[in-house]
This record gives C-alpha cells, structure tokens and sequence, in this order.
C-alpha cells in the first residue's frame, strides 16, 4: 500500500548489507558540458538485473530524452541517478562531483532533483503550501531560527512566497494557489510538481513521465514551459512514454533496453534506428 | 538446572512462540500491516478452550497426560480464533479505507475491545486449565532435565502445525498463491489470484496457530487476560529477527528468540556453561528481563539488518 | 486555544464540527461549575482534574508533535511520560534512594535530559525504516522502561513507588508557602452545602497554574513550529517523504527533532505529574496511558493542536466516568470499561472519521509572510475532507501509466491501489 515505506526499506536493504559508503573514484571534473555523468551503473533485484552497465552522459543546457520499452530500467536508473536506490557497482557524477552512494537529499543538495512519476498529494496543505515545500536550505527548517531570528524565517518566507506566486502565475495557475493540494487533477498536480522542483533551483531536474495521465491542453501547457525553463539554463532529463511528447521536446535522445543503453542520438536518428524498433517490438523481455 | 534442563524449557517455550510469529508474519505480509491484535488473539483461543473444556471435561482417555477433551478444546479454541479474526476483517478492516499505518492503529483498538471483553467475562486473575499438573518424565530427571509429558505434547502438536503449514505452503495451490502474495502483492493481483479470497485464508491460518499458541501458553504458563499482550513484544522480535514476511524465517527467529527467553537464566553464568569464557564471568540479569533481552535483539537487528537474519534483497 | 488568542476571528468562521466540540465543551463547563457550586464536587477536586486534563493535553501536543506533524508512531507515550515523572521524583522525593530532596527545577531537568537521551537511542535504530518499525520498537522500549521501573529496587524503589514529593514551588520564594498563607474561606452558594477554600485548594490552584504554563509555553512553541518551513517539512515527511528528499530535506534529521521533541513534551507532562500526584508508582507506565494520549489525538485530529486540547479533556472524562459508573450505577470494573472504551473509541475514530473531529485547516504560512497576501480562502469542508473522491478521479487517472511501469521498483510507482 504505501509504496514510499517499500522504497525506503528496499533502499535499506540494498543500502546497508553490500555498499561500503561508495567508491571515491575520484570524480576527475570531468568535460564542463556534462551536467550528469552515468558510468557503468549496475543494479539487480534478486536474481533479475534491472540496470546493466548503462553509461551516458547529459550536457548542459539540453533535454534528454530517456526512452526504452516496459521492463528497460528507465525508472531504476532514476531511482540510481537520484540517491533511492544505491548502485551495485559504476557511478554516478553531477556537476563534477561523484554523488555515488547518497541520500537523496544530498543528491538535491549538489544540484539535481527529481519528480515523481504518481505525485502524492500533500494532505492538509494549499497548492501554494505545497510550493514552499520546494526552496532548498530555508532558514526557517531549522527549529532554533523560529525563536532566535523569526524576522529572518519571516523574510525568508516572505521571499519564497512571492516566487511561489511568481511562478504559479508564469504557469498560469495561480488562481488555484490557496486550493487546497488535495483538490486538484492529476494534470495540474504534475504543474505544480514541476513549478515547485524548480523552486528548488535544480541544474538538473529530472522528470518521471511528466504527462503521464495529463490531458493534452494541459501537456502542451507542460511542455511550454519545460522548454522555456530550458531557454533559461535548466538542464532536464525526462522519462515518457508518449512518444510524440518526448521527440518533440527532447534532443538527444537515450534509448535504454533490457538495462543497458542501446543508442543515443538525435530524435530523427533513433526513430530510424532499426534496432530501436526492434527492441519496442520485441517487448523487451 | 542443567543447561541441557534450560534448553528443554526453551524448546518448550519456542514452539509457542513459533506458532506466535508464523501468525503474526504471514497476516504482515500478506495483510499488509503490523497486527496488534495477533497476542490477543491467543489470548482468545487460550479462553475459549477454557471455557470448553470446563464444558466438555475429560471424554474418558488420555494421550500424554492430556485428556481427549483437551484436544477437543484446542481445536475449538483454534477455530474461534480464527472466526473472530475472519469476523473482524469482514467486519472492521476490510471496510476500512485507510493505509496500512491506519490499519496498525486500528489493530490496537481491536487488541483492547479483545481482552476487555475477556477480562470482563473472566476477571483479571490468573486461571488455569483444569488438568492434572504432572510430574517431571522420571527418566529424563537425572540428566537435569524437567518436563512434564503435557511440554512434550506442546512441542509435538506445535511440530504437527509447522509440518502441515509447510506442506500447505510448499504443495498446495493455496500454498503457492499465499507465498506468491507475500512475495509481491501487486504482482499476485496482476497474474489473476484473486487476492481476498488468499487474504482470508490467511487470516484463518495466521488466527488459528495464534489460537493454538494461546492454548498451549496457558498450558505451559496459566492464563490471564494480559497473556497475549504480554507476549507480543517476543513475537515481534521473532518476526523482525527472521525478517518480515518470510514465514520460514518467522519459525527460525521464533525457535531463537524462545530460546533465549528460556537461557536468561544462564547469561549470569555464562563462565560455567560456555567452555572458552573464564568461570567468574557472566551478563548479570535477571529473569525478569528476558522480554527486554527480545527487545534489545530485535533493536540490534534493526540497526544491522533491517530485514532480518535470512533476509537478503527482496522477501 | 485559538479563540484565546483571536476571539473575534475565530467565532465567525466556525465550521460544524468546531461549533459542535466548542457547545460540548462549554455545556461540560457549566454543568462542572454548577456541580461546583451545589458543593456535589469539591472544588479541590475538581481544580486536580483541571490538572489531570492539562496534563493529558500536554501528553497530545507531544503525541502530536510525533504522530500529528511528521507521522512517527509511538507506543512509548507512558514511557516517555515515566521517564519524566520518575525523573522528577527521584530528584525530589523524601523516600528517594539515589538522590532526593533537590530543587524541583533539578528534577525537571534530569527528566528532559533522560527523556533526550532515551528517544535519540530509540530513534537511531527505527526512524530510517518504515513507520511501522518505530511503533514495533517503541512499545517494546515502553515495557522495558516498565520492567527497569519494577524490578531495579535499588534505584526506583520498586512497586512501592516514590512518596514524599514536594510541590513543584517547593524552595521558591513566596510560591512556596503562598498555600498556607491564604486565608481560609467558606463559600455557601446553596444553602446547607458549604463550600471550603483552604491550603489544598490553594496548592491545587498553583498546580493548575503550573500546567496551564506548561501547556501555555508548549502551545506557543508548537505552533510557531507548525507554521513554519520547519512545520512544513514534516508535514510533507507525513504524507510523502520520497518527495521530501527529492527535494533536498534530510528527513531522517527531521524526524529525528519531531520524535525528540515530542519525547521531551511527554517527559514535561510526566513532570507535572508528579508535583500534582505527589506519589509515582509503576503502575502510571501502563500502556494504558500511551493508548489514552492516541485517543485523545487521533479524535481531536492528528495534527491538531486545538483537537489535542479537546482530546485531553476527553480522556479525563472516559478515566473519571468509568469510575464513577462503577461507584454509582453499573458495577463493572473500570479498568476493562477502560479498555474496552479506549478500543471502541480508536476503531470507531478510524473507520468513521479517520481525520478527527478538528482536523487542521487553515493554512499554515508563516504570519508575517501571508500579511501582504490577504487572508487565504479557507476551505469550508477542510482541507482533509475531499481527499477520498479526489483519490478515487486520480485513480483512474493513474491507470494507464501504472500498467505501464513494469520497473515496479520506483519510490513512487504504483502506490495507494488495494
């Protein structure tokens, strides 16, 4: 039922009995264009091997498309690339510095974050509440400012304000930001989900199926302002699998399958790619 | 006592709680959630039986010190268990539309509704069934040993379970399907088990093992209202220490931890049993801390393996 | 709580269930003054109930803290709550037998200190797992605390308990001897029953101060606490920690300050108990106690403060009326009646009214931040209520892709069906 409790004893498991704090490979900086570095990641559940060796990169300032059939292991390698899960062997490099083996708020804390492919609603809480979720290192997250400096908490919070309703009202949602969280659709909690990741001022912001289940007025919506974003400096990583969604919007694109990466490249140059169909075809199994 | 003496007591003991923590693990697995009110659910097969065989009496022959009509009383306390436990999912939980933390919480609500009812029928007092109390098996005496033929009917009936649970599970479809579900429950409702029909059986299992369990403590120790309750903290430290959800290591971890419950007594003088360890030396603690020893185990395991002694990667 | 602070606001924009709880409340009060007044209740008495409901509000907020803001479960209430009063008492009491006949203010200290340490050691083990691994372990912890309590003579003096307790102003200026110096008075409201106001009333009224202060400072904390960014992360650790630490909060740190500082409310509350009780004994760790605090806030409504308050009133009336059941009308037991109250109460809650009775509503921002913007909308029907036929819209709406996610495996994927 609540699926985060089986993520995080997964996580535990994986995390407690075989990994040794990450390798310290040092992280060589690395070509300054790639913003998010997968090398030679592995991971199995059991006896099934759910990412093998996947290796590629993602420069700066693109959107890369991460595209496979059912079972290829896009999920798992978000769950790896984002500190959920810890790899069984290769790592994971953002901005220069090999993040392998982090919680996932460290991941957060050197510039990636993530979104979630089902959102859960936040029970109790208005839209714009749940926005101010999103501002990483609030002064007002540590229980001693509330009494020693409220004033600085107070502007804090006054700031994040403003760029919550900033940007709600950028993605032209901002008549639903005292709606309570729990009482809007599907399409519009996906807005909300990116307007408040990007709250987070991520370098890199990776994003799980981010129309899944979206009408098509509000994916067109989304995919305005993914781009626009993208115009000024974020780099994005999206898993989707409407097809029509991601060649439009991503360049390059990684086709993964059966774990490992089996291309990458243009949006035209995958779509011609026979082995691509095939793997599509053949279900992946 | 010797520590051969000590070790019979713990076989004893852990049959109990082996039947305990197979209950408890699988109703976690497959329910899905932490079961608060598994103890009191001993506690109810343990008071049913009482009350049967109060009404039935001896029916004339005996195996092992224990007259037909305890067995008799048994079964009976074993299926109201599992009545009450089926009663209460069709009528409490299944209708419930919360997760299963909610779940947990209303699970202590019906552990209380349990052994209020219990303590109101019967008082708060320590009773006891009415059986002959027996002497230690003679021949066994010289070797420290003290128990009396009804701890080997305890252990043989709770072995007679475990023997037939294993077949269910291993041989049986409802077996596979049960396992298939604790496994991975999505998985199970995709491939077509038809999931409520498995949830039920069980409930049924799980409550009727705990029933026997129940009996078989109020045979061993006595009965109260707080007996189960009591015990819930040793059972959960089994669950935990075989890891949640597996049912074979739910019987490993109970067999452990009833084990250690009964050799509290020798961690004073570990000097004298163990071989390499000087004489003098010894963990100075009481037997009144034996379910501590439970808790402590079961924090230790939590902080090193989270899934449990067997556990390794998925259940 | 929150008509204290803002009676004009709040009195408008009731909702049912506020209106409903604040006419209970009040027609409660009154029937309790006027029985006060008619001398069928001794005024003592009934200031040591005031103080036993304080108590018990306090025991919420900290349960609360927990379980109400960041969703931990804890079974160790009454240990949390022993640790403070046994604190409290071995520091103070004449029949100590480590320490005694210090300042209460040492007694306080040495609680909290205990009750820090002893929710740190639980939460290392248990707050990076699921929440069920906590309720396992805390109600262990809490029969393990009873078991040390019980049996070690030496240091708590055992099932005899501690006697000898001097009152919390013991030592202080004034305060201390503020009971025997009030004149003593004689009330006669109906003619015939007179009413006393002597020393023990005078002590019990100091006591209720106390625990209003307690309560009062604990309030105030609280909610600054659940109005702000701090409030705001455990809120969100409640309904979905994946996303928090996506979005870059170390959750085990707070959950870790959440279950600290509820610990720490608990211990205060046990404090106060044993100033007000002036006798601790082993019996007051029974679960029962731990089992009262879920109650009270899982019916005021988790999260709540203001349903805390409520909770805590309701508790005394479930402990007193039991017993004046079996005092004057049906004579059962109160300790099953209890029992069986408690789990009725705790099932019924959760099947018709999962959210409590005063759910939190308004939108928590901090004050200063929300002037500019005008006072939020508040949601009529609170903003917990719609939540079952949103889920249900999003359900299928989630269909199709979760049929797609094969990984199965993400932090998020295919959840809340069943």
């Amino acid at each position: 039922m609540s699926d985060s409790a089986n993520a995080t004893t997964e996580r535990t498991e994986s995390g407690e009995s075989d990994a040794t704090g990450g390798p310290q490979i040092g992280a060589v900086a690395g070509k300054d264009d790639a913003v998010l570095r997968v090398d030679d990641l592995q991971k199995s559940f059991g006896g099934l091997t759910a990412t093998d060796h996947a290796t590629f990169e993602v420069e700066r300032g693109t959107i890369t498309g991460l595209i496979g059939p059912n079972g290829a292991g896009k999920s798992t390698i978000f769950n790896l690339i984002s500190g959920f899960y810890e790899p069984d062997g290769g790592t994971v490099t953002v901005n220069g510095t090999d993040v392998t083996g982090m919680e996932p708020y460290e991941v957060a804390e050197h510039g990636l974050v993530r979104t979630f492919q089902t959102p859960r609603k936040l029970e109790g809480m208005t839209v714009r509440e749940a926005m101010l979720v999103g501002p990483r290192n609030q002064p007002g997250e540590s229980f001693l400012n509330l009494f020693t400096s409220p004033g600085t908490v107070g502007d804090s919070e006054s700031a994040n304000l403003a760029d919550a309703e900033r940007i709600l009202a950028d993605f032209e949602i901002d008549h639903l930001a005292t709606q309570p969280a729990t009482d809007i659709s599907g399409g519009q909690m996906k807005l909300v989900e990116l307007a408040r990741a990007m709250l987070a001022e991520p370098e890199v912001l990776l994003l799980d199926e981010p129309v899944a289940g979206v009408n098509p007025t509000l994916a067109k919506k989304l995919k305005t302002q993914i781009r626009r974003l993208n115009e000024r400096g974020t780099t994005f990583v999206l898993i989707e699998h409407d097809m029509e969604f991601v060649m439009d919007l991503a360049d390059p694109i990684v086709v993964l399958d059966q774990g490992s990466v089996l291309t990458e490249g243009t949006p035209e140059a995958v779509r011609s790619d026979d082995r691509v169909i095939d793997a599509y075809l053949g279900g992946g199994a | 006592m010797t520590v051969l003496g000590y070790l019979a007591n713990g076989l004893v003991f852990s049959s109990i709680i082996v039947l305990g923590s197979i209950g408890l693990s699988l109703v976690y697995s497959i329910a899905d959630f932490a079961n608060f009110a598994h103890g009191d659910t001993m506690t109810i097969g343990a008071y049913s039986a009482l009350v049967t065989f109060g009404a039935v009496g001896g029916l004339g022959g005996a195996v092992l010190g224990l007259p037909y009509g305890f067995f008799l009383a048994l079964i009976v306390g074993i299926a109201v268990a599992a009545v009450v436990a089926v009663g209460t999912e069709k009528l409490i939980y299944e209708p419930l539309d919360i997760d299963s933390i909610g779940l947990l919480i209303t699970s202590i609500g019906i552990a209380f509704i349990y052994r209020a009812v219990i303590q109101i029928r019967f008082g708060a007092d320590f009773t006891r069934f009415g059986v002959e109390p027996l002497r230690p098996i003679e021949w066994l005496i010289p070797y420290g040993i003290r128990v009396t033929r009804h701890d080997v009917a305890i252990v043989a009936s709770a072995a007679v379970l475990v023997v037939g649970l294993h077949v269910l599970l291993q041989y049986t479809d409802l077996g596979r399907k049960m396992r298939a579900m604790a496994d991975n429950p999505d998985l199970a409702r995709v491939s077509g088990i038809r999931t409520k029909r498995v949830k039920l059986w069980t409930w049924v299992i799980g409550a009727g093992l705990a029933g026997a369990g129940g009996v078989f403590l109020g045979l061993f120790n006595q009965l109260s209202p707080r007996m189960g309750f009591n015990l819930l903290l040793v059972i959960f430290a089994a669950v935990i220490l075989g890891g949640i959800g597996s049912v074979y290591g739910a019987m490993a971890g109970g067999f452990l931890i009833g084990m250690i419950n009964q050799l509290t007594p020798l961690l004073s003088r570990l000097g004298e049993v163990l071989p390499l360890v000087p004489d003098g030396f010894g963990i100075p603690i009481g037997i009144e801390y034996a379910n501590a020893i439970a808790f402590v185990i079961m924090v230790a395991v939590l902080l090193v393996r989270p899934n449990g002694i067997a556990g390794e990667g998925a259940t | 709580m929150s008509f204290l602070t803002d009676p004009r606001g709040t009195l408008g924009d009731l909702t049912r269930p506020e209106a409903w709880v604040l006419g209970v409340s009040v027609a409660f009060l009154l029937l309790l003054f006027v029985a006060l007044l008619a001398g069928a209740l001794g005024p003592t008495y009934f200031l040591f109930l005031v103080g036993l409901a304080g108590m018990y509000a306090l025991l919420s907020f900290g349960l609360n803290s927990q379980w109400g803001f960041t969703g931990l479960i804890n079974f160790s209430v009454a240990a949390f709550f022993g640790v403070g009063a046994y604190g409290a008492a071995l520091m103070t009491a004449d029949s100590s037998p480590i320490a005694g006949g210090f300042n209460p203010l040492v007694g306080l200290i040495v609680g909290l200190s205990v009750a820090f340490v002893l929710a740190v050691l639980i939460g290392i083990p248990t707050l990076r797992l699921r929440a069920d691994y906590l309720a396992i372990a805390s109600l262990g912890l809490a029969e393990v605390v009873r078991l040390v309590v019980l049996n070690e003579r030496w240091l708590t003096n055992g099932s005899a308990g501690l006697r000898g307790i001097p009152s919390f102003f013991a030592g202080w200026p004034v305060l201390s001897t503020f009971p025997q110096a009030m004149p003593g008075l004689r009330l006669e409201v109906v003619p015939g029953s007179p009413i006393f106001l002597e020393a023990p009333f005078w002590r019990a009224s100091l006591n209720v101060l106390l625990v209003l202060g307690f309560a009062g400072a604990t309030y105030f904390v609280l909610r600054r606490a659940h109005r702000s960014p701090w409030g705001r992360v455990l809120r969100t650790i409640r309904s979905d920690e994946d996303l928090a630490r996506a979005l870059g909060k170390n959750t085990y740190s707070f959950k870790m300050q959440s279950f600290v500082l509820g610990s720490l409310i608990m211990a205060l509350a046990g404090v106060f108990y044993t100033h007000l009780n002036l006798y601790v004994g082993p019996g007051d760790l029974d679960p029962i106690t731990t089992f009262y605090v879920w109650v009270a806030v899982i019916l005021g409504g988790s999260g709540s403060n203001r349903g805390a308050l409520f909770g805590g009133i309701v508790i005394v009336t479930i402990r007193e009326g039991t017993r004046f059941l079996n005092d004057f009308a049906v004579p059962i037991d109160p300790a099953p009646l209890r029992l069986l109250l408690i789990g009725i109460l705790i099932v019924v809650v959760m099947r018709y009214r999962p959210q409590g009775i005063l759910p939190p509503q308004r939108e928590l921002i901090w004050p200063s931040a929300v002037d500019g913007s005008g006072t939020p909308d508040r949601p009529a029907s609170g903003v917990r209520e719609r939540k079952r036929s949103d889920d249900l819209e999003n359900r299928s709406e989630n269909a199709e892709n979760r049929s797609d996610d094969r990984d199965g495996n993400g932090p998020n994927g295919g959840d809340d069906d069943e």
